[in-house]
């Protein structure tokens, strides 16, 4: 890439959730639900003193991509470290319900999900959670009639039930500095000791958790530079595909059955996932 | 009459080294013999230099040293222009040593402050670079050198490559006055002719010793642009309009902050925008910043001399030899004595950050619980009143158009005016004057004095101090521009609209530049990675800057 390539290169882990869907979304076709002047912040934050935002983190807006009809759910990784609390979950969770609704009346509006998000909001717990899983059922609904898009860009990650419904997604797509895992670094750390896993070693977390390993393992299914057009571009790929043989979740056995030759004795590092996963497991598409 | 010996250091050097004599194989000295060679060459009393570079460190003999009996090498008098390492304290905790100038101590700035307070350093002076190496050759005249390079062969030559760094100025002192020069070396090779090239010629070097593990380097000068913060990139933008552009800077040295490392990310985009592409910034005194890849890239630098190197940017500066000065073997030199000098004389703007300044203008990164030194800071910001040559932007800070008027080097202090857990950063009085009287100093430790500085940047104004008219209106112009601090709400509004008026202080509304444009989006590099790809994939950040 020339000087010139690189100055025009846009970033979309620089823009804030907001900015993200104003990009991606077909010009004047977005509309925002639940917009910052709706107030619908936590109610929890305050007794926490803790300053509250004006839509708890999560923008929600329906619109097109390339004339595909979508919603996008956009989590602000700048607030709160993109963590799921009570307000911002519920809409995330109403808006798909609200798309499910639509399928099934067979006007079919394809959701995307910008997943920058440690997960659950300590400070809303279970409130976090009940949204969460909500959000896992309508996923799984979901995906039987439209393609459901999951997109993280990094660097904050996707992680915790939010990375349940990464994987849930039937198309997931990320960048080389995003990363998925059930747990973060830090609490992998805390809970199996240091030298199990340094959470200060960058490298070695990337290797494992990075979108380049979750791509080269078949976790992650489109690999793309930090750069918005690649990313918009893979998007409106993915929204227009057609529901078909896609949801890697649904092949619990055969996930099964490799995780059970897995030797778990032995220390797990990015060579080796690479190996145990070099076969991609398709769903079977026949619903779940 | 007695006849005056005119030789005893040489004949002292000859018999310390007669001791070792048998040890050594040409000049080499198996490394398990290093303890019994430091208690030979090593006296009580010695002004010893452990090389301590601000990047490059002679850990391995400075360890060694750290392990000597205190009953039998004690009062030593330690020269460092850094102490970086655990060691060069341990070596005063255990009694080894007593004495030390110093001029950086970066990582260990909490404890060095703590041992200074407590009596168990004293203090000669906490120096400026080129000022600690000038005293080598007049009154702190090393007895030992212990220094480090890549590789040695057995005749002592060195490499010491892209990290030469103080190694020149700290062994030559030694080598012509009979001193001691220990090098300990990450390799040693049988013949001069499987060293890359030589930067320090074998017969100015005593011992070579090969190290237990490579030589430790701390990369000092990587900032992650996913750092800089929007309040940075305004302020960057002002000093572009309001000191780069409009003195016309050519030559100039930036602080390692993320404050300037967001001027140098903004010269494509922002600085591209004001035409100055080939009108300013071409020659530069600076360590391989990583944040000056996409400027050097996109064609605003013409030169880079190096104080030392940056861990990553090997590749790099090697694939950029009319850029930055490379050896026959193609990699960088490095030499901070010289690269010091140009900062102090050939350029014509240093731009720094502080963490204290007082009502006058005087500032310090010295803390009641941190002495961090000052290294290059107070030769690269003042003016050099020795100066003979005359260049736009210097000669644009002349007071008149009288014949015998003098321009004067810019001097930038670049600050928020509240430091992270709200402290201001204008204060009453500087925290290092109490530290000079707790620690018994001569000197409180000031990095930059006010009368040196011509330029005070903050998020609320720029103001031109070097166009005060007297002590009094600098007060007013600092006040002008020091926000909501206690300083800045003393400022009357009368006299800052006087101020603005006569063009002395500048708000960024004077300037032209808007707060909503200064965003994130602006930096022509907003990661590690974007500079890894504005680079050609020849930057190879250290692994902590890695997030891929």
């Amino acid at each position: 890439m020339d000087s010139a390539e690189l100055l025009q290169r846009e970033s979309f882990v620089e823009k804030n959730a907001r900015q993200r869907v104003q990009y991606l979304l077909d010009a004047a076709s977005l509309r925002e639900l639940l917009d910052p002047f709706e107030r619908l912040s936590s109610p929890w934050l305050p007794l926490q003193d803790i300053v509250t935002q004006a839509d708890d983190g999560v923008v929600i807006a329906r619109g097109t991509i390339d004339g595909v009809a979508v919603v996008v759910a956009a989590i602000e990784p700048a607030f709160q470290g993109g963590s799921m609390g009570e307000v911002g979950g519920a809409k995330i969770a109403g808006a798909l319900e609200l798309a499910l609704e639509d399928a099934r009346a067979s006007k079919p509006v394809v959701p995307v999900l910008l997943l920058e998000t440690g997960s659950v909001r300590l400070q809303e717990a279970n409130c976090g959670l009940a949204a969460i899983a909500e959000i896992h059922a309508a996923i799984v609904a979901l995906r039987q009639h439209v393609p459901v898009v999951g997109v993280i860009s990094g660097p904050v990650g996707c992680f915790g039930g939010m990375s349940i419904a990464a994987g849930l997604c039937s198309t997931l797509i990320a960048t080389r500095e995003a990363r998925l895992g059930l747990n973060g670094p830090q609490v992998i750390e805390q809970e199996a000791g240091v030298d199990e896993f340094d959470s200060r070693d960058r490298p070695m977390i990337w290797s494992l958790t990075g979108g380049a390993q979750r791509h080269a393992t078949h976790l992650v299914d489109t690999l793309c530079d930090d750069d918005s057009a690649d990313i918009r571009t893979a998007i409106a790929g993915a929204v227009a595909r057609p529901v078909g043989n896609l949801a890697r979740t649904q092949a619990v056995d055969a996930h099964l059955e490799r995780l059970r030759a897995l030797d778990t004795g032995r220390r797990a590092d990015a060579e080796w996932a690479r190996e145990v996963m070099a076969e991609e497991i398709h769903g079977s598409g026949e619903g779940s | 009459m007695t006849q005056r010996q005119w030789t005893t250091r040489r004949d002292d050097k000859q018999a310390r080294m007669g001791q070792v004599a048998p040890w050594l194989t040409g000049k080499q000295l198996p490394a398990e013999r290093i303890t019994d060679a430091l208690y030979a060459l090593i006296a009580p009393g010695d002004r010893v230099i452990a090389e301590g570079n601000n990047q490059k460190q002679a850990d391995f003999l400075s360890r060694a040293l750290a392990e000597l009996d205190p009953e039998r090498v004690h009062d030593l008098h330690m020269i460092q222009p850094s102490v970086g390492r655990p060691e060069h304290l341990a070596v005063f905790e255990k009694g080894i040593a007593r004495k030390l100038d110093f001029a950086f101590s970066g990582t260990q700035s909490h404890r060095i402050g703590a041992l200074m307070m407590d009596g168990t350093i004293e203090v000669g002076a906490i120096h400026t670079y080129i000022e600690l190496y000038a005293r080598l050759f007049v009154d702190l005249i090393p007895k030992v050198v212990l220094t480090a390079a890549f590789k040695a062969d057995r005749d002592g030559n060195l490499y010491t490559g892209p990290s030469t760094e103080d190694t020149p100025a700290l062994v030559e002192a030694a080598a012509f006055s009979g001193g001691i020069v220990i090098a300990q070396a990450n390799e040693i090779v049988d013949d001069v002719s499987q060293l890359d090239r030589v930067d320090i010629p074998g017969s100015w070097v005593d011992v070579v010793v090969q190290a237990d593990k490579p030589f430790y380097i701390e990369p000092l000068f990587t900032r992650d642009p996913r750092h800089i913060t929007d309040v940075q990139i305004f302020m960057a933008m002002m000093a572009l309009k309001g000191i780069y552009a409009e003195h016309g800077v050519q030559s100039l040295n930036h602080g390692i902050g993320f404050n300037t490392a967001a001027i140098e990310l903004l010269l494509p985009t922002y600085g591209e925008k004001l035409g100055l592409r080939g009108q300013i910034v071409k020659n530069w005194v600076l360590n391989p910043h990583p944040t000056l890849i996409p400027a050097i890239e996109s064609g605003w630098v013409e030169t880079v001399h190096c104080f030392g190197t940056e861990l990553g940017m090997e590749n790099y500066v090697a694939a950029r030899p009319d850029v930055f000065f490379t050896g026959a073997d193609g990699s960088l030199r490095s030499n901070r004595a010289f690269c010091q000098l140009a900062g102090h004389y050939a350029a014509d703007m240093f731009i720094g950050s502080t963490l204290q300044m007082d009502g006058d203008g005087n500032s310090s990164t010295v803390t009641t619980s941190r002495v961090s030194g000052f290294g290059g800071a107070p030769n690269l910001g003042c003016d050099a009143r020795g100066r003979r040559h005359a260049t736009p932007a210097w000669a644009d800070l002349a007071p008149s158009a009288d014949p015998m008027a003098r321009g004067r080097k810019l001097v930038v202090q670049m600050v928020e005016t509240f430091q992270a857990g709200l402290k201001p950063t204008f204060v009453d009085r500087l925290d290092a004057v109490t530290v000079a009287e707790k620690a018994g100093l001569d000197l409180a430790p000031v990095m930059v004095y006010g009368d040196d500085t011509t330029h005070l940047l903050t998020e609320e104004g720029l103001a031109y101090l070097y166009k005060a008219e007297s002590l009094e209106e600098r007060r007013a112009m600092i006040a002008a521009v020091a926000g909501v601090t206690p300083l800045g709400l003393s400022a009357d509004a009368a006299t800052t609209k006087r101020l603005r008026e006569q063009d002395k202080v500048r708000t960024p509304e004077d300037l032209g530049v808007s707060r909503t444009e200064a965003t994130r989006a602006q930096l022509a590099a907003s990661s590690i990675a974007d500079l890894v790809d504005w680079s050609g994939g020849l930057y190879e950040p250290p692994a902590r800057f890695r997030s891929w």
